[in-house]
């Protein structure tokens, strides 16, 4: 079994009054790359703010990289690598000063720091923008920058706050491939948060999902899909027979409805798609349109917090927009 | 903690230096002061020549003109006896507008990125600290430049010379760095570039005008006179005027100067600390 590099027992944040984060606790094993996700407001910036010791805790116990966040800070610093969801490289300077600043601050030496930075920057496909100052860079070259600055200590956890926040789905991608080839080659253990729920499908080992400060379930991708149960079959079936009972009656049939020639079949399992083809055959019909969806995390996601994503502040959401105010205070 | 200082410091004036747009105020104010304030203000320039329509001798209205510019410590002229003041201004002026970096830092979201560092609160603080007063610092030169450059301008007295440069800019430089750490800190303190500017506005103009910058303390009311007398921009100011004026400092007055030199000093050494008190609060998890 893995070590736990962070660990997280009945952690609490209180804002004045309001709770951001509310007993949550959760572990993250070495070299794994985990994802919290939730709509705004629901407690993972707060989170991540906690683990990364820019936030006090006000009750519960968090561990990184073995240290407790509370007690010993300064170590914790020094296991972790932070690229936040603000584009924070320093738009007057270099690409290259950006990275060699991160570096000395992470006192890396003069030497290592000019090496590990050239290797970053072809990593991230960013040596010919290198000398230029940042605010020439797009939106995307600056996340990998940002990427690059966390990582130029090479640290044991890094933590990605929206790592693809406002960046096209091609440049996404790419962001997906460093980070996965980071967490793979060099097994740095990655803690992230995303909006993005294909990102998390994608890329995590193994997700949380909070909302309003609360872990409303943990575990694998596939597991949380699969415990949502359905994979829908829909087929079209034209001669006029309703063959309903059919196929309700076969093992791991959850439901069927027909509406025209249209069936809608839920699966408890896959593997009850042979038998439902099997004895359509037998019933001499023909199938003119199938189709096979599995449970997308979205679906989890949106069972499990009840909204399609919200934007905390903007649209009136009372709890988000209670944090968000309490934080900014 | 002194690499991450200096490391953080270069940042600040690389941003600086790359935007010379920047720098422009700082000079254009202490101009306008100098030129324009000082020319135009000038208590010399009040004395008349005729009263009821009687044309006073020349000699009585140099003599009126000669008492007036008494009062200003032995400074040749007003602008003599000004520059130390617009210095001292211009200086707290930008030592407190250079905290707009800092209140951007953490608007942007860069001071999470240092605060998740492993460097300490007391680097951070300090790299504000110095490059609002390296950014000070350069415009109280450039100041102290115009002043000589103006007609009519800046005249020392004989015998001044790289010593008494120095004193001058060792006395700017207390000053300078006592203020900055006052107003980096408060840059620390506040999330809103529109809080920095009221607290400026609020604590700079009241200092300055409590002080013997832009008139002698000498007819100042009773109760303005004992802050003014305290006030450490009178301290600075006098010093600096006590080195312009005297070329070579008596036994008197060096004694008077070293104990000015004392005062600035523990001015400084005391707002460091409360600057760094008041930091440590600012930057501690929120």
């Amino acid at each position: 079994m893995k070590n736990k590099i962070i660990e997280a027992e009945d952690l609490t944040k209180i804002y004045k009054s309001v709770k951001a984060v509310d007993d949550i606790s959760f572990s993250v094993e070495e070299g794994e790359l985990f994802g919290f996700l939730g709509p705004n407001g629901a407690g993972k910036t707060t989170t991540i703010k906690m683990l990364t010791t820019l936030a006090s805790v006000t009750s519960g116990k968090a561990t990184v990289a073995s240290y407790d966040v509370v007690k010993n800070p300064a170590e914790v610093r020094k296991s972790i690598g932070m690229v936040p969801q603000e584009l924070t490289a320093d738009d007057e300077l270099k690409g290259i000063e950006n990275l060699l600043l991160s570096a000395k601050l992470h006192h890396v030496s003069n030497a290592s720091a000019r090496k590990k930075a050239q290797d970053l920057l072809q990593l991230l496909e960013l040596e010919g923008a290198a000398q230029r100052q940042v605010k020439t860079y797009s939106g995307g070259m600056r996340r990998r920058l940002q990427l690059a600055m966390g990582l130029i200590h090479e640290p044991k956890i890094l933590f990605l706050d929206e790592p693809t926040l406002g960046l096209d789905i091609q440049t996404r991608q790419k962001m997906w491939a460093y980070i996965r080839q980071l967490n793979r080659e060099n097994g740095i253990t990655v803690f992230m948060t995303t909006h993005y729920l294909e990102e998390a499908d994608s890329l995590c080992d193994r997700i949380a999902i909070i909302d309003s400060g609360v872990i409303k379930v943990s575990g694998y991708p596939y597991e949380l899909k699969s415990k949502l149960g359905a994979t829908i079959l829909t087929l079209q079936i034209g001669d006029g027979v309703d063959i309903s009972t059919t196929l309700s009656a076969i093992k791991d049939v959850d439901q069927v409805e027909k509406e025209g020639e249209v069936y809608r079949i839920k699966l408890g399992r896959t593997d009850a798609l042979p038998a439902v083809v099997e004895a359509i055959s037998k019933s001499r019909l023909k199938i003119s349109d199938i189709n096979l969806t599995k449970p997308t995390l979205e679906q989890v996601f949106l069972q499990i917090t009840g909204n399609t994503m919200r934007d905390g502040a903007a649209n009136g959401d009372s709890y988000g927009q209670r944090v968000l105010i309490e934080r900014l205070k | 903690m002194f690499e991450d200082t200096l490391a953080l410091t270069n940042r600040f004036l690389k941003k600086w230096i790359r935007n010379p747009a920047a720098m422009m105020p700082g000079l254009f104010m202490a101009i306008f002061w100098l030129a324009l304030f000082g020319s135009s203000f000038n208590p010399v320039n009040l004395v008349p020549t005729q009263i009821g329509g009687t044309t006073l001798s020349p000699v009585l209205v140099e003599q009126i003109k000669a008492a007036i510019t008494s009062v200003f410590g032995g400074a040749a002229n007003y602008i003599t006896f000004l520059t130390a003041g617009v210095i001292t201004f211009v200086v707290i002026i930008n030592a407190a507008y250079g905290g707009i970096d800092i209140v951007l830092d953490r608007q942007l979201g860069y001071l999470n990125s240092l605060l998740s560092a492993p460097i300490s609160r007391a680097s951070i603080f300090f790299s504000g600290v110095m490059q609002n007063f390296v950014k000070a610092m350069f415009i109280a030169l450039l100041t102290f430049i115009v002043g000589f450059l103006l007609p009519n301008g800046l005249e020392v007295g004989s015998g001044f010379g790289v010593p008494n440069l120095i004193g001058i800019f060792v006395a700017f430089g207390l000053l300078t760095f006592g203020f900055s750490c006052l107003f980096t800190s408060l840059s620390y303190s506040v999330k809103q570039v529109d809080s920095l500017v009221a607290i400026v506005n609020f604590l700079a103009f009241p200092l300055v005008f409590m002080s013997s910058a832009i008139f002698p303390l000498g007819n100042f009311p009773s109760w303005l006179k004992g802050i003014a007398e305290v006030n450490p921009i009178t301290t600075a100011c006098e010093t600096v005027r006590l080195l312009v004026v005297n070329g070579n400092l008596s036994p008197e007055r060096l004694s008077t100067f070293a104990g000015n030199m004392l005062y600035l000093v523990i001015f400084a050494v005391a707002f460091a600390m409360i600057g760094y008190l008041i930091a440590r609060r600012a930057l501690k998890a929120e």
